[in-house]
Order: C-alpha cells, then sequence, then structure tokens
C-alpha cells in the first residue's frame, strides 16, 4: 500500500474559487425604494399601534354601531375617560388596604340587616337613623369581615340592577340612597377609600340607567315607535315633556333625601340627567360645590369632591372653576386638621397623618382634572385662584401653600411654567412647611420637574444654589439624597462641578459612621448610576472626591447594581492600562464576587460574572507582563468560584505568552510561567469542551513557543479530557456526538504540525486516539468510522514530502523536514495506517445492511483506483461505506485486495 | 281652563239597557279638625261642613244599550264656562293634614228601578290655570336673618349661652312651586361645635271655627345643609326642593287657610341629646337654635 503524493498548494490553486472586486459592499445600505418602504411600513403601523388614534377609531365605530340602538344614550354618557377612572379606582383600592375586619355604626344597617331592611320605608329607616344612632353603639360595637361587607355591597348592587329591570325603580332609588348614606361612616378611616369605590360603582351604575330611561322616553313614544334620535349636542328644548317631567321627577325625589351626603351623591349621580331639563348644566356643578362645603368630616367631603370632578367630566362642558374651588375647600379642611387641637378632637387628632394621606388621593385627581388640557392662560388663573399668584404675570408670590396641595400641583404643572417660575416655586416650597406633606419631597419633584426639560442657565443655577444651601442645614442622610437625587442629573448637565463636590461630600459627611438604611440606598444607588451613566470614562468617576467613599458604605444588591455599572462602564472602551484603576476596579469586582447572590445563578445569567471575565480580559499591563501575569494569578486566587473566569483567564495568559513572544526571544522563562500558569488553571474547568479546547489552545501557543514537551504534555491532557468523557453521565445527545467528532478533527489537524517523536513512535498520539475511540462503549459505528477517516486523513498528510502548513514560527520543524525521506518513518505510517483501515473496514461491515442500492459512484471511483477484485452487488451500508471510500481513495496510490471486502457491501 | 277629557270603559258580559249615562263632578274643601291647636271640645265636633267649589252633571249619552264586551265612552267637560264670570275659586287639589281639597268625578249608568245604578268614582287632580296665574315675577326678595344665643326663646344649654353662638343668612320668602327655595347660610361664630344644620318645611292649616281659629302646623320635609361642625365663616347654599303632593299655592281663604313655613335648626353637639333621642324636630330643645320664616308659595308659569 502506498500513500497518494499531494501537492497542497496546487490543489488550493485549483480548487479556490476566482476572486473578483465587488461593486458594492453586501451589507451597505439598499437604495432608496427600499427605503421608501419602510417609511410607508412605519406609516401603517401607525394606525394600530397608536394608542390614541386607536381607541378614536373605536369611539367612532362604536357610535355608528349604535345608530338605532336603544343604548346609544349609555354610550355618550359613559364616554368619559373610564378607563382612567378605573385604574385610579384600582389605585385607591390597592393604596389602603383593610384589615380583615370592620365595626359596623349604626348608619350602616343597611349592611347588617340584610334583605329584611327593605320592607320598611325609607321614611321610616330614616326615622330610625335619626332617632337612635347611639342605639348600636350601646349594644357593642358591630363587626363583620371586610369580605362580608364587600359582598354585601355586591349584592346590594345586584338587588338595584334587578328591581331596575323588573320596573321597581322605586325601590333601586331606596337602596341607592341606602348605599350613599354608607358613606357617612368615616369611623374606619382605611375602609373608606374601598368603600367609596364599591359605592361609586352602584351610583354610577344608577345614574346610567336613569339616562338611559330619560334617554329612552325622550326618543321613543309609549308604544315604542321613535318618535326622534337626539344628537349627542342636545338641547334642554330638544326634550319632550314627558322625558322632562320625569327627569324633574328623578330629581324631586332626590332632592327629599334629608341627609346632606347622599342627597349630593346621587345628584352627582344623576348629573348629566340635568341636561334634558337646562342647557347650563354647568350651574348645578357650581351648587353642588357650595353644597358639599357644609360637610364637615374632612375625609366624606373629599371623597365626595373626587366623586364630583370625575362625574363633572360627564357634562359637555365645564369650567374648571369649581375644580379649584374644590382644591381650595380641601385646603381648608386640612388647615383645619392640622391647626387642630390635640385634645379637642380624639378621633380625629389620632389618625391626623393617616387622615391626610387618605384624603393626598382625591386631591391628586382634582388637580390631574384641572391640568389636563389647561392653556398657558388658564394655568396663571388656576395659580392666581389657588393664592399662589398675584396675577397673571406673578405667578408665584411669596405665598405659602399646603405642602401637600403644592405637591400636587407642582406634579401637574405643565413643564413650562415650571422650569420658567423655577425660582418662584422653590421659594414657596420654602415657606410652605407644615405636616401634611414632606417639604423634602417637593423640593425633590421641583429637581424632578426642572430636569424634564432644559431650562434656562441662570434659573437652574439659582434653584439649585437655594437647594444645596437649603438641604446644608438639615442633616438626615435620607432627606438630603432624596432631594440630591432629583438634582444630580441637573447638576451634571450644567457642568456645575462644584456643586457636585458640595453634594457628595454632603453624602459622606451625612452617611459617616452610620449603617444606610434601604431607602438610602435605594437613594444612592440612584445617584450614583445617574453619576456613572454621565461619565463617559470610569477614571473620572473615580478621581470624583468622596466617591469611592460612598462606594465603601453601600452594601448588598444595591451596591452590587452601581459595581456592575462601574464594570460596564469600564470595560466599554478598549483596554484598561491605569494601574490605580485596574486595583480599583479589581477591588470592585472582588465585592461583586464575594456577594453571595449571584453565585447561585446559572452560568448564562451571571452578568457579574461575565462582567468581570470582560474586566480582566481588558486588562492591559503594556510591557510589565509579569505585573500582568501576576495580575491574573490574583485573580484566580479572587474569582474562585466564577467558572467562567478561568477561561479567560487561561485565554489572557495565553496572549500574554504570544505577546511575549513576539516581543523578543528573551522571555522564555516568562512563557514558561505562563504556560504553566494555564497548565495549572485548566483542570479546574468543568466543562470538558471548554477544557478541551484550551489545552489545545495552549497547546498550540507551547508549540509555538518551542515548547516541545510541553505542548505534548497538553496533548496528552488533552487526550485524557476526552477519555475522561463517558465517566460522566451517559445521557450524551447527538449535538454532543458532533462536539466529540469535532475536537477530535481538530486535535487531529492540530497533529499535523507536531513533530514526531521518535522516543514514543510517531504514531504515538494517533494511537492514542485510536485506542480511546475503540475503548469507548459509546461510540457508534457511525462515529468511529469518522474518526478512523480522520485518523486516516491524518497519517496520509503526514506521509508527503510537504505539509500544508506549519507552526506559525517555523523554528520548530514539522515532520516533513524532520522526517524526509525516512523510509522507517513511511513504513510506520503506512503499517498504522494499514491497521487503521482495517478497522474501519471492520467498523463498516459490523453495520448491519438495509437498504439496497447500486452505488455507481463509488463503482466509479473504484474504477479509476483500479480496483479489479470487486463484488460491488448490493451496498447496504451506504454513506459509512462511501465516505470510507472517498476517504481512502484520496489517501492512498492502490489498495490492498484485502480491502475489497469494503467495496463488496 | 282645559276641559276634563277622559272615556268611560264598560266591560260586560251581557247587554245593559240604560236610561242614560251621567258624568258628575264634584269639587270640596274638607276640614277636619283633629290635634294642632284644638282642644278636645273642638276635637269632638269632629268633621266642619265641607265648602263645595263645584258639583256639575252632564248626561254624556241618552237611553239606550251598550252591548256586550268592552264599550269605550270618551267625554269632556268644560269645568268653567269660558267667559263666564265665575264666582267660585277653585283651589288647587291639596291633601293635608286637617283640609283637603279635592275633586272627584263619578260616573253613573241608571238602569231603571229593578237594577242597581252602576257608578264608578275617581279623583283627579287640578292646579291653577295658567291664564289666571300671576304675571309678575317671584319677587326676588330675600329677608336676612341671624341666629344666636339671644334671639332664642327657649332655654339654651349653660355652654352655648355662655360661649355664643352666630349663624347668619338670607332666604326667598315668596317661592314658586316649580323652583326650589334658595338662600345661602353662614356660620360665623360657634363655642360648641354644631351637630347638623337642617331647614324644615312646615305647613299651616288654620281653620275658623266659630270664632277661633284652629291651627295644625306640621313639618312636611327636612333638609340638611350642614352635617357636623362645619368651617366657620364659609357660605353654605340653601336649595330646597319642594316635595310636590305636599304643597300648594298658599291660600288665605275665609274659612280657612293655607300657609307655609321655613326654619332654620341648629343642632349642637351635646350629650343631652343621646339621653332625648326621640324628640320631635320641630321643638327648641337645650341644644338646638331656630329662626323661622314664612315663605309663600306662588304657582307660576
Amino acid at each position: 500500500m502506498e500513500f497518494r503524493p499531494r501537492n497542497y498548494i496546487a490543489e488550493q490553486q485549483s480548487h479556490a474559487l476566482p476572486r473578483l472586486r465587488a461593486q458594492n459592499h453586501p451589507l451597505s445600505a439598499p437604495s432608496s425604494p427600499l427605503l421608501s418602504q419602510v417609511a410607508v411600513a412605519d406609516h401603517g403601523n401607525n394606525d394600530f399601534f397608536d394608542p390614541l388614534r386607536r381607541s378614536d377609531n373605536n369611539a367612532t365605530v362604536s357610535k355608528d354601531d349604535f345608530q338605532g340602538h336603544e343604548n346609544t344614550s349609555s354610550e355618550t354618557s359613559s364616554q368619559l375617560p373610564t378607563k382612567e377612572w378605573m385604574s385610579f379606582k384600582r389605585f385607591l383600592m390597592q393604596r389602603f388596604p383593610v384589615s380583615k375586619m370592620v365595626s359596623i355604626s349604626s348608619i350602616s344597617n343597611v349592611i347588617m340587616k340584610g334583605a329584611k331592611a327593605y320592607d320598611k320605608s325609607s321614611t321610616s329607616m330614616h326615622l330610625e337613623e335619626l332617632e337612635d344612632p347611639e342605639k348600636y353603639a350601646e349594644e357593642g360595637v358591630k363587626v363583620i369581615t371586610r369580605q362580608e361587607y364587600v359582598s354585601r355591597l355586591h349584592e346590594l348592587k345586584d338587588e338595584i340592577n334587578r328591581s331596575w329591570r323588573a320596573n321597581d325603580r322605586v325601590t333601586s332609588l331606596k337602596l341607592s340612597i341606602k348605599v350613599a348614606r354608607l358613606l357617612m361612616d368615616t369611623s374606619i378611616l382605611q375602609f373608606y377609600p374601598t368603600l367609596f369605590v364599591l359605592a361609586m360603582d352602584i351610583m354610577d351604575m344608577l345614574g346610567d340607567m336613569v339616562w338611559e330611561r330619560i334617554m329612552w322616553k325622550a326618543e321613543f313614544a309609549e308604544d315604542g315607535t321613535r318618535l326622534c334620535s337626539l344628537p349627542d349636542n342636545f338641547q334642554a328644548s330638544d326634550i319632550c315633556s314627558d322625558a322632562k317631567e320625569t327627569c324633574n321627577n328623578w330629581f324631586c325625589k332626590i332632592g327629599s333625601i334629608r341627609e346632606l351626603l347622599p342627597r349630593i351623591y346621587l345628584e352627582l349621580a344623576l348629573l348629566p340627567c340635568w341636561r334634558f331639563l337646562v342647557d347650563k348644566p354647568e350651574d348645578c356643578v357650581q351648587r353642588l360645590v357650595m353644597m358639599t362645603r357644609g360637610l364637615a368630616d374632612p375625609l366624606a367631603s373629599a371623597y365626595c369632591r373626587l366623586y364630583m370632578a370625575y362625574c363633572a367630566q360627564k357634562l359637555p362642558s365645564c369650567d374648571i372653576g369649581y375644580l379649584v374651588k374644590c382644591v381650595n375647600d380641601i385646603k381648608i379642611l386640612v388647615m383645619r386638621i392640622i391647626s387642630a387641637k390635640e385634645t379637642t378632637q380624639g378621633n380625629i387628632t389620632n389618625n391626623r397623618r393617616l387622615l391626610i394621606t387618605l384624603m393626598e388621593p382625591t386631591i391628586e385627581y382634582i388637580m390631574k382634572c384641572i391640568f389636563k388640557d389647561a392653556s398657558q392662560r388658564q394655568v396663571g388663573n388656576v395659580l392666581v385662584e389657588l393664592g399662589l399668584g398675584m396675577n397673571q404675570v406673578e405667578l408665584f408670590g411669596s405665598f405659602s401653600c399646603l405642602s401637600i396641595v403644592l405637591h400636587h400641583l407642582l406634579k401637574e404643572l405643565p413643564a413650562e411654567v415650571v422650569t420658567s417660575s423655577a425660582v418662584e416655586i422653590l421659594h414657596t416650597i420654602e415657606c410652605s412647611n407644615d405636616y401634611s406633606f414632606d417639604q423634602c419631597l417637593n423640593y425633590r419633584l421641583l429637581g424632578f420637574r426642572l430636569s424634564e426639560r432644559k431650562s434656562r442657565r441662570d434659573i437652574v443655577h439659582a434653584v439649585v444654589d437655594k437647594v444645596t444651601q437649603v438641604m446644608s442645614e438639615r442633616n438626615s442622610l435620607d432627606e438630603y439624597l432624596k432631594v440630591v437625587d432629583a438634582y444630580v442629573d441637573i447638576v451634571l448637565q450644567n457642568q456645575m462641578d462644584n456643586h457636585l463636590n458640595t453634594i457628595l461630600g454632603g453624602i459622606s459627611k451625612r452617611a459617616y459612621n452610620k449603617v444606610v438604611t434601604e431607602d438610602e440606598l435605594a437613594s444612592l444607588q440612584s445617584i450614583l448610576v445617574k453619576l456613572l451613566t454621565h461619565f463617559k470614562v470610569v477614571e473620572n468617576v473615580f478621581t470624583l472626591n468622596h466617591f469611592l467613599e460612598i462606594l465603601d458604605i453601600m452594601y448588598g444588591s444595591s451596591q452590587c447594581i452601581v459595581n456592575m455599572h462601574i464594570l460596564n462602564m469600564a470595560t466599554r472602551n478598549g483596554s484598561i492600562s491605569d494601574p490605580t484603576s485596574i486595583q480599583l476596579l479589581f477591588e470592585i469586582s472582588q465585592n461583586l464576587h464575594d456577594d453571595g447572590d449571584f453565585l447561585n445563578m446559572k452560568d448564562d445569567d451571571n452578568q457579574p460574572a461575565r462582567l468581570i471575565s470582560r474586566f480582566i480580559h481588558m486588562v492591559d499591563y503594556g510591557t510589565e507582563m509579569e505585573r500582568h501575569l501576576a495580575f491574573l494569578v490574583e485573580c484566580r486566587g479572587a474569582f474562585s468560584s466564577f467558572n467562567e473566569l478561568k477561561e479567560t483567564l487561561v485565554h489572557s495568559s495565553n496572549c500574554l505568552a504570544i505577546k511575549a513572544l513576539k516581543d523578543a526571544k528573551k522571555h522564555l522563562s516568562f512563557v514558561k510561567s505562563c504556560i504553566a500558569f494555564s497548565e495549572v488553571t485548566l483542570p479546574s474547568i468543568s466543562a470538558w469542551v471548554k477544557q478541551f479546547y484550551l489545552y489545545l489552545e495552549t497547546a498550540e501557543v507551547a508549540l509555538l513557543c518551542d515548547l516541545v514537551s510541553h505542548s505534548d504534555g497538553l496533548i496528552d491532557s488533552a487526550i485524557n479530557c476526552l477519555l475522561s468523557l463517558d465517566l460522566m453521565d451517559g445521557s450524551r445527545t447527538s449535538i454532543d456526538v458532533e462536539g466529540i467528532l469535532s475536537a477530535i478533527q481538530k486535535l487531529c489537524s492540530h497533529l499535523v504540525m507536531v513533530p514526531g517523536n521518535s522516543e514514543q513512535g510517531v504514531t504515538y498520539f494517533p494511537n492514542n486516539i485510536l485506542s480511546l475511540v475503540n475503548s469507548r462503549s459509546w461510540m457508534t459505528p457511525r462515529m468511529r468510522t469518522r474518526v478512523f477517516r480522520t485518523i486516516l486523513t491524518l497519517t496520509a498528510t503526514l506521509s508527503q514530502n510537504k505539509l500544508p502548513y506549519h507552526a506559525d514560527h517555523g523554528e520548530i520543524p514539522g515532520n516533513d523536514l524532520l522526517f524526509f525521506g525516512d523510509s522507517s518513518y513511511l513504513r510506520e505510517l503506512v503499517s498504522f495506517a494499514e491497521y487503521v483501515l482495517q478497522n474501519l473496514v471492520d467498523t463498516v461491515q459490523q453495520e448491519p445492511s438495509q437498504v439496497t442500492m447500486p452505488f455507481t459512484i463509488l463503482l466509479y471511483k473504484l474504477t479509476i483506483l483500479d480496483f479489479t477484485d470487486m463484488m460491488l452487488n448490493k451496498a447496504a451500508r451506504g454513506r459509512m461505506a462511501l465516505e470510507a471510500c472517498n476517504c481512502i481513495a484520496s489517501s492512498f496510490m492502490e489498495i490492498l485486495t484485502g480491502h475489497g471486502s469494503l467495496i463488496s457491501i | 281652563m282645559e276641559p276634563l277629557e277622559g272615556k268611560i270603559i264598560v266591560k260586560s258580559s251581557s247587554s245593559i239597557s240604560h236610561y242614560g249615562v251621567r258624568l258628575t263632578v264634584n269639587g270640596s274643601v274638607n276640614l277636619q279638625i283633629r290635634g294642632g291647636s284644638a282642644g278636645i271640645i273642638e276635637s269632638l265636633y269632629g268633621v266642619l261642613k265641607p265648602i263645595s267649589i263645584l258639583n256639575k252633571s252632564t248626561e254624556v249619552r241618552p237611553s239606550g244599550k251598550i252591548g256586550l264586551g268592552t264599550t269605550e265612552i270618551p267625554f269632556s267637560m268644560f269645568l268653567r264656562q269660558p267667559g263666564k264670570d265665575n264666582l267660585e275659586r277653585f283651589y288647587e287639589t291639596f291633601h293635608g293634614a286637617n283640609i283637603s281639597a279635592q275633586y272627584l268625578v263619578t260616573v253613573d249608568i241608571i238602569r231603571g228601578y229593578l237594577h242597581k245604578t252602576l257608578s264608578a268614582t275617581v279623583e283627579f287632580i287640578i292646579e291653577s290655570d295658567k291664564d289666571d296665574l300671576l304675571e309678575r315675577p317671584v319677587s326676588p326678595e330675600m329677608v336676612i336673618f341671624y341666629i344666636t344665643q339671644d334671639t332664642q326663646r327657649h332655654p339654651l344649654l349653660l355652654e352655648l349661652k355662655s360661649g355664643g353662638f352666630r349663624v347668619t343668612g338670607k332666604m326667598s320668602t315668596q317661592c314658586s312651586l316649580s323652583d326650589p327655595i334658595t338662600g345661602e347660610l353662614t356660620v360665623e361664630a360657634s363655642a360648641v361645635p354644631i351637630y347638623s344644620i337642617d331647614i324644615h318645611l312646615l305647613r299651616v292649616e288654620s281653620i275658623l271655627l266659630g270664632e277661633k281659629i284652629v291651627t295644625e302646623t306640621s313639618l312636611i320635609q327636612s333638609t340638611q345643609i350642614a352635617d357636623g361642625d362645619v368651617c366657620h365663616n364659609m357660605t353654605l347654599p340653601i336649595y330646597i326642593i319642594l316635595p310636590r303632593l305636599l304643597t300648594c299655592p298658599t291660600i288665605l281663604a275665609g274659612p280657612f287657610s293655607i300657609e307655609f313655613k321655613v326654619s332654620v335648626v341648629i343642632s349642637f353637639q351635646s350629650q343631652l341629646y343621646k339621653l332625648h333621642p326621640k324628640s320631635d324636630p320641630t321643638t327648641p330643645t337645650l341644644w338646638t337654635a331656630m329662626e323661622s320664616l314664612p315663605l309663600e308659595l306662588v304657582r307660576t308659569r
């Protein structure tokens, strides 16, 4: 048998595709037609994704749909921003979760008595309540669960609905009044918002039903024929007298309710119905605002105004003046709460703060309504009305304002007003310091509002000056952080470096010798992250005064997040060569590593590990390579629990070795230590694929550096690594198989460069691989044939007079030079090749024949090979045999007849 | 005045022969003395002779026969001849405690001597004729009132007397039945926290009995305008929709009169309230202050 001689250079030339210069870069932007197409697509998308436009479309569609339906009216009456209201209701319920038990006072006997109560007429009920409100108090407070209360209300709602459907509208009204009466009881403060939301649902339902009914009366005759179809903007004069009469009756019934609160609520529920009677229903809103002043209970009256703000939106046009009045009235109530003497009203004083918190959403919602689409001029008017401005020009005078009102005002003010009168607002905040709201939070809010848009430099400076001055007098770290957090962005954007210094100094002064709380940590984190995002280069951040001190006082996940930001930033632009930065980053990485949270994560999600390895990768000591290696050693010690890191370490040390090699010749000992470092690090890598490839990589490096014995040792280790494979679990997927095969192939291609060791024999490594393949039971015949083919190709290559490639540096002679013309070398190769071939043929034959198909291609190949002794009848082992033959054909000149059996398959 | 219109519906399983179908309208004011300022002796007199307003009868169908099944006989009748000077006054329908003005229409089917006359009666409501109503608008005049510890004619709690209070306001005294009573009220000062402020609407029915006038005052509606200790110096609106069936235009007739009053009642927070829970809201108590104002109700177009 003889190897086929090959000329690799000639082959490459003949097989290579002709190269042509391309006109365009294949990835460059396509010409205009495609662009315009994209634009068109975008435009089309708008119709589907713009939520505003979509809802608008829906609205028109639904209106069209309702043409000819009875309930056009209900649609009209509930067209207002229901969604917003829904979410607000949810927010209310969630914000004030209720304890399980609710004690019930007298007014709520509709809840306690259940169905029996309905038999009594409303007057007798009312008298009863009037007469003995204390009856229940004497009997002791009754307690029911919150769930019972809620479900009772739901039952009531159903009941109202049912009686309405049964044309028993009087009962519906009576029950609704009872529900509204429940709102008079504010004794369980936290429950009130929930109660409010539930009762509101019922009120709304009643309002809608009445609206629908009157609308029906206005549009249809008694016998059901349509008289007219009212437009959305109908006038009172369009309504027939019958419908008006009915509507009037409803208001009369409501007017006869004695108690103020339920009377107001029901009128609000029916507010849109005023449109049937008068052309300017807005006047009713004005009156209702005034009537609400008669409710002395701050909570009840604040929520009543909330409902008013909501209901008034159902009217076609409504001035915002009434809302401003509402806010002013609530303001008076809150002032009263604040100024109340400790002893006068026991119940209220105990819960003052809670009370104000409970009232807050009402202020928030009304403020939102005021500024929803207020023009600049209106804003001015509102501010004047709220007692904040002298006139349209001086929007904020030196008036104080209730801080809770100020807060929500500031939240809703248009950004341009905030930026233009920031200094005045600041002054107002300064003047407004009461305990209805934390003053600091107002300072903070101003900061956030200011950073929303670019404002004039002088204003910004004045504000920041003032705020830092004010805050310098506060000793609480929490307050300081909260306020400063809001201004960091402004300070950074306007390059107010001195302020930045003051701020950082202030933080570290206040945090000194103090355990930082969770809240403070969160603020700190936010501040530091803002700093980090602002600066481009991490070194600039490190040089900031107090930055590192502040970083030191942090702990836990906040610190981790900041650390990760720093690392991310540091590894963003090129290499890191400054030793101090490296040291700092190393410490930061160490902190990150030592934090337990990240250790349990899977490798894939382990961002800290990725960041650290990226950092290690980026470190560059330049010519101080020993120092670099020392750094790697240090890293290995420090980050022992991150697996991924070890790879990076090996890569880095290999890189280092190559760098040293390129640098000069003198670094042999250094290169050795690099390789030694890799060798030591490698065994602790758990993933075998990675380990194997790293072994190979290191072997390659060693080879390049003339360290043949190291290289051999590493190749041994690589093969051992494959050997140890089956010690692991047996479930190996096909992907794994491919992986193993390609690993072996890679190994073989590496072996081409490795000079044969005359002591161990030139076929030492191929032999090892062969025995590895033969000894492993999990190797399928298919895998084996492929490995055998690889080895065959390897031996054939090794037999050539000129190898296809050599170790790059050329210092190590390849086998072609080493054994040129050595017949014993060739013999050894041939005998080994025969042995492999035999193995190959055996393996192929082990595969049972299954498919019958003629192999003309094979036949053709064999003819070329001058292979006479073939008895090809049925080739069953298909591809396997074909591929084997292919390999053989390319490797050998002629094939001994014995191997004809392969062809005869 | 609009004619009285309607139809008589006869449902019968057999045909009815009759001597005519007659329609009779009857209007009267019934006076009854019961409680109020009347003494026991007066109460014994019981019902006074009713004052007749109207008694009219017409034949809507001459004698004949009504077939079996459902028969509808429409009718239309002027209660008062247009153009003719009618002396009797048509009071609006009203049902009070002692006085009631009622209008009834009765249909009779006369069926000879052997058979009982078939008859049915139904009440109908009279409201003042639009043409008769006052041309002048309701006076927008408001009466100003103020309530302090010194305006009260009944004993007050010591702390109320010493601490003092002052509630001022104004209210319309002439009011159209279709409009609400309007006004406003301000608590200017109060040493004792306020529990509630209510406006009571009262009806005063008076009957001339011999030389004596028997008066009955009844509470027909109370409306709360302040619940709890409201903020001082804040104006609260008074807005009271009049209950439709319990009110009528103020009447000052010879033998009887129907008048209205409003009273503003301020109740103060007091422990005593718990001890006397069942008291009549119109009776003055130690912890309430009140002020009554006359109210003239008119029917307007």
